[in-house]
């Protein structure tokens, strides 16, 4: 028969929210980077 | 002359000219002709025996893998490949973003070929192709089914898409009042494109939401329609670089040296977009992976598998992307969207095929006359891309 | 009350007697409810019948229950069988278990089925339709239970599932497995009475029996219930598959269907409404206007 126990489908939330803050940082920062202007000469190709 | 002569000479003038058109050009034997024709022999070979004696005599699908290569490389991932017609033309006409104007044409078309090719391929996996219309005609409609739900999105996006591109073919066979007017829908198809390709991208993962006991894990979530909806944005994008470098090499007496020069700042903006979009859907996949709590799944073989694809071709491509668009580096950017498309072949190949069915004792590999079909489709599109952009003002509206 | 509705209460009355071991007299019991069959593996003998009977019924390949040793490794249902016995060694010795489809009460074949070709009759049964199949195979890519069995080597394949007898049973008799069945291992009948046999033996007998009906819950429930005295992970069922229906995997998906095709295009409109920089209308389409001398921009 089926057995009843606790289970918290919401244990990882904190680190699920840890993770949004980084990706914010970081986000942040990748967006900055790529609008800043160019560095260096296009390559020749 | 009366309205009805007149249409008449020009019906008759069209068909001429079109005639005249079919006529192939230049060299016989060029490396790809030589390349392609034995593998379009070969694979309409494989075909007859495929319809004469069932699938089982060509491919190495069993009852334990009822989708293999057909499925999960030409429809599932040519589909997510095909992406780029539907984010450019959402950029050049939604957006109004001009700078993009002159790639919309070869997107636009490549995509259109790309659903007659991939999707039609699904006709040689159907058991029962001569029933492919049922979902079409109500012998019955499924409703509840995502797959009535794609078929039915192939085929409207097959008309925006041909539509969005027939203001070309118009100018082509000189049809101006028809010119003017399919100019005209332009806007409102690719509205109808764009939302369709948002659902049958998205549908496309949507497939396998049912199989959740039979996908490893780490490849099934209840988001995976979302997760196909944002990959299938970079993959279009790297695929427009891919396709374009190519393109610039192959056709580069059809374009102009000004666009030649225009399509470098192109693949920067691409890059850009292709960068943001993968850094996304990479921590969407590390959300995922939090939280179901997969971290005791990593130390494994499909773990590493997992690692190699998220990491090595999702994470890495994603700064390359970045990388190269900051130090204006083209190969940086071409490595990149190269990788960022394995990473896409990779994803749908381990949701469709690889982790489906990953207990099981004997694994499914496809078999050389799936692989020589598959490479038939790949050569058939690209020579009727030649064709028409040897014909048509896809590249310079000169002829 | 109507005129049916009376035919049928006075049938059920007057004629219950008469017919009770008919199947027509448990659809005028309960004219809307689903039939099932009951499986008790300790009852199972492992003889086969049902394998032979469900392969005469079905004009389908006969094994040779007597002499083909296929009790020796445990099979799964074939494009050539819509049921197989298979033999298991436990800890309370050796066990039978039929296998076939399940039947489920929502099955995740039929809602995946783009041309309602697998379909849940409101009897219960799900039978398949070769008119309207199209062989795309998403039944068998979605069955949990892995039950739908493609004819890879002909030309014209099917889909080859068990039908639970449809046709036996519109003719008012039992599906063939449980008619040839000697030892009362399967019983046919309305899955609630079914269910309340079921659950009866486990209570009566509560050392003989695990207590857990397969096919209660799982996936949502299933016509099929099976009583066991061992874990059913030894008898080769999966005990993974949650209580969830398998169609609510897709609800959420379908349900924006609609959402997404009338409020993204709005969307879109809006957008492209916002992009506007104020310049003439005059847009050309898909990049080169005839006009430009070819060049754009």
């Amino acid at each position: 028969m089926d057995s009843f126990t606790y289970v918290n489908i919401f244990e990882t939330k904190g680190l699920e929210y840890l993770l949004l803050l980084s990706f914010w940082a970081l986000f942040v920062y990748l967006v900055r980077y790529l609008s800043k202007p160019p560095k260096g000469r296009p390559d020749s190709r | 002359m009366s309205n009805h002569t007149a249409v008449a000479s020009e019906t008759s003038r069209v068909f001429h000219f079109i005639l005249e058109e079919l006529k192939p050009r230049g060299p016989w034997l060029t490396p790809f002709n030589v390349i392609s024709i034995p593998i379009i022999l070969t694979g309409l070979v494989i075909l007859y025996f495929r319809f004469r004696y069932g699938l089982g005599a060509v491919t190495n699908l069993s009852q334990g893998h009822p989708w293999g290569l057909w499925m999960g490389f030409d429809v599932v991932t040519g589909v997510a490949l095909a992406g780029g017609a539907y984010v450019i033309t959402f950029a050049v006409y939604v957006m109004r973003v001009d700078k993009y104007q002159s790639i919309v044409r070869a997107t636009v078309l490549n995509g259109f070929l790309a659903y007659c090719f991939y999707g039609g391929a699904l006709l040689f996996d159907l058991g029962r192709p001569w029933h492919a219309m049922n979902p079409y005609i109500g012998n019955n409609f499924g409703y509840a089914s995502v797959l009535f739900l794609i078929c039915w999105h192939f085929a409207l996006y097959m008309v925006a898409a041909f539509v969005e591109f027939s203001p070309v073919i118009a100018e082509w066979l000189n049809l101006e009042k028809a010119r003017r007017f399919l100019k005209n829908i332009t806007l409102a198809t690719v509205i109808l494109g764009v939302t369709l390709s948002l659902l049958h991208q998205s549908g496309l993962g949507a497939l396998f939401l049912m199989a959740e006991p039979k996908i490893h894990p780490l490849w099934w979530s209840q988001f995976t329609p979302v997760l196909f909806f944002v990959s299938s944005i970079y993959a279009g994008l790297s695929m427009i670089i891919f396709e374009g470098t190519i393109s610039h090499k192959a056709f580069s007496h059809l374009i102009a040296p000004k666009n030649h020069h225009a399509f470098d700042d192109i693949v920067f903006g691409l890059a850009k977009g292709a960068a943001i979009t993968m850094f996304v859907y990479y921590v969407f996949k590390a959300l995922l992976f939090i939280h179901e709590k997969q971290w005791d799944l990593i130390n494994t073989v499909w773990g590493y598998w997992y690692l190699v694809e998220v990491i090595g071709f999702v994470l890495i491509p994603a700064f390359m992307f970045a990388f190269g668009h900051r130090h204006r580096s083209l190969n940086i950017i071409k490595t990149a969207a190269i990788m960022a498309l394995l990473g896409i072949v990779l994803n749908r190949l381990n949701v469709s095929i690889i982790a489906y069915g990953w207990y099981e004792a004997v694994r499914y590999y496809p078999s050389w006359q799936e692989i020589i079909v598959t490479l038939m489709v790949i050569c058939a599109e690209i020579w009727l891309f030649r064709w028409v952009v040897n014909r048509m003002p896809v590249f310079s509206a000169s002829h | 009350m109507d005129r049916r509705n009376f035919l049928k209460t006075t049938l059920a009355a007057g004629g219950g007697a008469l017919v009770s071991n008919d199947v027509r007299a448990l659809e005028l019991r309960h004219p809307e409810e689903f039939v099932g069959i009951l499986v008790d593996t300790t009852r199972c003998i492992g003889c086969r019948s049902c394998e032979v009977a469900c392969a005469e019924t079905h004009d389908m390949f006969v094994p040779d229950v007597l002499s083909d040793g296929a009790l020796a490794q445990p099979r799964k249902t074939s494009e050539r069988q819509y049921t197989i016995v298979n033999r298991f060694d436990t800890e309370k010795g050796e066990v039978f278990v039929k296998r076939q489809c399940m039947h489920c009460h929502q099955a995740a074949c039929a809602s995946a089925c783009p041309t309602e070709a697998m379909n849940k009759t409101l009897k219960g049964p799900v039978i398949w339709d070769g008119d309207k199949c199209i062989g795309c195979r998403f039944c068998m890519v979605s069955c949990p239970f892995d039950v739908p069995k493609f004819e890879y080597n002909e030309w014209n394949p099917k889909l080859v599932k068990c039908t639970m007898c449809f046709e036996r049973q519109a003719e008012g008799k039992k599906p063939a497995c449980v008619e040839a069945c000697p030892t009362d291992a399967l019983m046919f009948g309305i899955q609630v009475d079914n269910l309340e046999i079921a659950r009866h033996r486990i209570y009566a007998h509560p050392d003989k029996y695990v207590h857990q009906i397969y096919g209660e819950h799982e996936a949502g429930g299933t016509g099929w219930l099976y009583l066991s005295a061992v874990p059913f992970d030894q008898l080769g069922f999966r005990t993974d598959l949650g209580r969830t229906p398998y169609p609510e995997y897709t609800r959420e998906f379908l349900y924006a269907v609609p959402a997404i095709l009338f409020g993204v295009p709005a969307f879109l409109l809006a957008l492209n409404a916002l992009a506007d920089k104020g310049e003439p209308a005059e847009h050309s389409e898909l990049g080169f206007h005839p006009d430009e001398g070819g060049q754009q921009r």
